[in-house]
């Protein structure tokens, strides 16, 4: 009987030990396949839509900026894999924000999305270092595209 | 286009009333159009003749499409055309009118002849609305002369009308412009536009009118004025505005510069200089359109 008990309490501390293993190989995992967005646009429906359409993918922390000054702050502050930047906002615009954005890191893919998607408006985004450049009303499709590219 | 501006024609004709028209637009999306319409539509049949087989059917138990064939009216294969056609909104309209005695039979077939052929257009026409015919309409149609700076205004309100159908939904009427010099608003979204066109432009109704217009263009049901209510309105202009630079941009290779939208309740507008409303009716209530250039 002692014999049993003995080999019921291994199994179980067996078992409790591969467990808590996989348990954290799995949040490494989740981890590094992870990536934050910041949503940068001053309308509250634009950033709900663009959540909406990031869910789906899943995998994802989403930041949110009402303004170019809130976009620079928080990029500084989280360093996010990506940006969706709107062009006209309060305080400070996003073009200016991604300039701001990419002196600070180099290396920060910023993608303007605009409802104004002029020539000129294009030509200012990716002088300025865009990632590249959505035209509203976006579609999911286009925003799984540019997130598949970055991961 | 036509297809809205069609209930407009009929009130400048002084063939149904502004309260005749609310109530008929409320109705219509409810309403599937006859088949006597449709004939009358496709020049098939005249208003005598479908007044004749309406009264028919009613004393028999026979479909209309199968007293026209009796009748040799149509041909089959006519009536199985008719029965694919689509079920346009101003033939929509017309059926609500007839059904609630707004209107004869006969006066709306000779309302729908004259209405083609004053804007010379066909049947095809309705459907598949050319940008030059477009420009025409609202040149017939809205009176700006005597406004400064109107260049670009005629475009600016076809893109407004095209934008309506593509993000709100096409049962809707646009009323004459009026200028306007005091105006007090009830629930509104504006945003200020500068460079070859310079205007702020306001978008405003009573609070149901306001969110049924939000919830459309949010693509889902809101039912609180909130700041998602007044987001979507606005997001609604900032695109309108943004498509207008694009189109700007293209034509004169000149661009405009947006301000960010905002929203506001009860805002009271004073000493207003060039400036317009375009009242649009849809079938939820009227939302005014306020452009002070």
């Amino acid at each position: 009987m002692l014999f049993f008990l003995l080999f019921i309490l291994e199994i179980s501390v067996k078992l409790w030990y591969h467990l808590t293993i996989l348990i954290l190989d799995w949040c490494v995992f989740m981890n590094n396949n992870m990536i934050t967005i910041l949503i940068c646009d001053d309308s509250i429906l634009v950033r709900k839509k663009m959540k909406d359409t990031l869910s789906k993918i899943g995998n994802i922390t989403v930041l949110e900026a009402s303004d170019g000054e809130q976009a620079v702050a928080q990029y500084m502050d989280k360093k996010p894999d990506l940006v969706f930047m709107d062009i006209v906002m309060p305080k400070k615009n996003g073009v200016e924000a991604l300039k701001e954005i990419l002196s600070f890191d180099k290396s920060a893919k910023v993608v303007i999305v605009s409802s104004v998607g002029t020539q000129g408006n294009l030509k200012e985004a990716i002088e300025a270092g865009a990632y590249d450049f959505l035209q509203k009303p976006i579609s999911d499709d286009s925003v799984i595209k540019i997130i598949k590219g970055i991961k | 286009m036509y297809t809205q501006f069609f209930g407009n024609y009929l009130l400048n004709q002084q063939l149904i009333s502004p309260d005749h028209l609310a109530d008929a637009l409320q109705m219509i999306k409810n309403t599937r159009v006859k088949i006597g319409i449709l004939a009358i539509n496709a020049g098939l049949i005249s208003a005598e003749q479908a007044e004749e087989v309406h009264k028919e059917q009613q004393r028999t138990d026979k479909r209309m499409g199968d007293i026209m064939i009796e009748k040799g009216y149509i041909r089959e294969s006519q009536l199985e055309a008719l029965l694919k056609s689509q079920q346009s909104g101003h033939l929509m309209l017309g059926q609500v009118l007839i059904d609630n005695g707004y209107m004869t039979t006969s006066q709306f077939a000779n309302a729908l002849n004259s209405y083609k052929e004053s804007n010379k257009i066909t049947d095809a026409d309705f459907y598949n609305v050319k940008d030059n015919q477009t420009k025409q309409l609202l040149t017939r149609f809205y009176d700006f002369n005597g406004v400064s700076d109107s260049k670009y205004l005629v475009g600016y309100v076809s893109l407004l009308m095209k934008n309506l159908i593509r993000f709100i939904g096409d049962d809707f009427t646009p009323m004459q412009s009026e200028k306007i010099e005091n105006f007090q608003c009830n629930c509104c979204a504006y945003q200020e536009v500068s460079g070859p066109f310079n205007a702020t432009v306001i978008a405003e109704a009573d609070i149901n009118a306001f969110l049924e217009f939000a919830s459309r263009y949010a693509g889902e049901v809101l039912t609180e004025y909130d700041e998602m209510a007044e987001a979507s309105v606005g997001e609604f202009l900032n695109l309108q505005n943004g498509l207008f630079s694009v189109n700007l941009s293209d034509e004169i290779g000149e661009e405009l510069t947006l301000k960010p939208q905002t929203a506001e309740r009860n805002m009271t507008l004073t000493n207003l200089k060039n400036t317009f409303k375009i009242p649009v009716c849809f079938s939820f209530g009227t939302v005014n359109f306020i452009l002070c250039l």
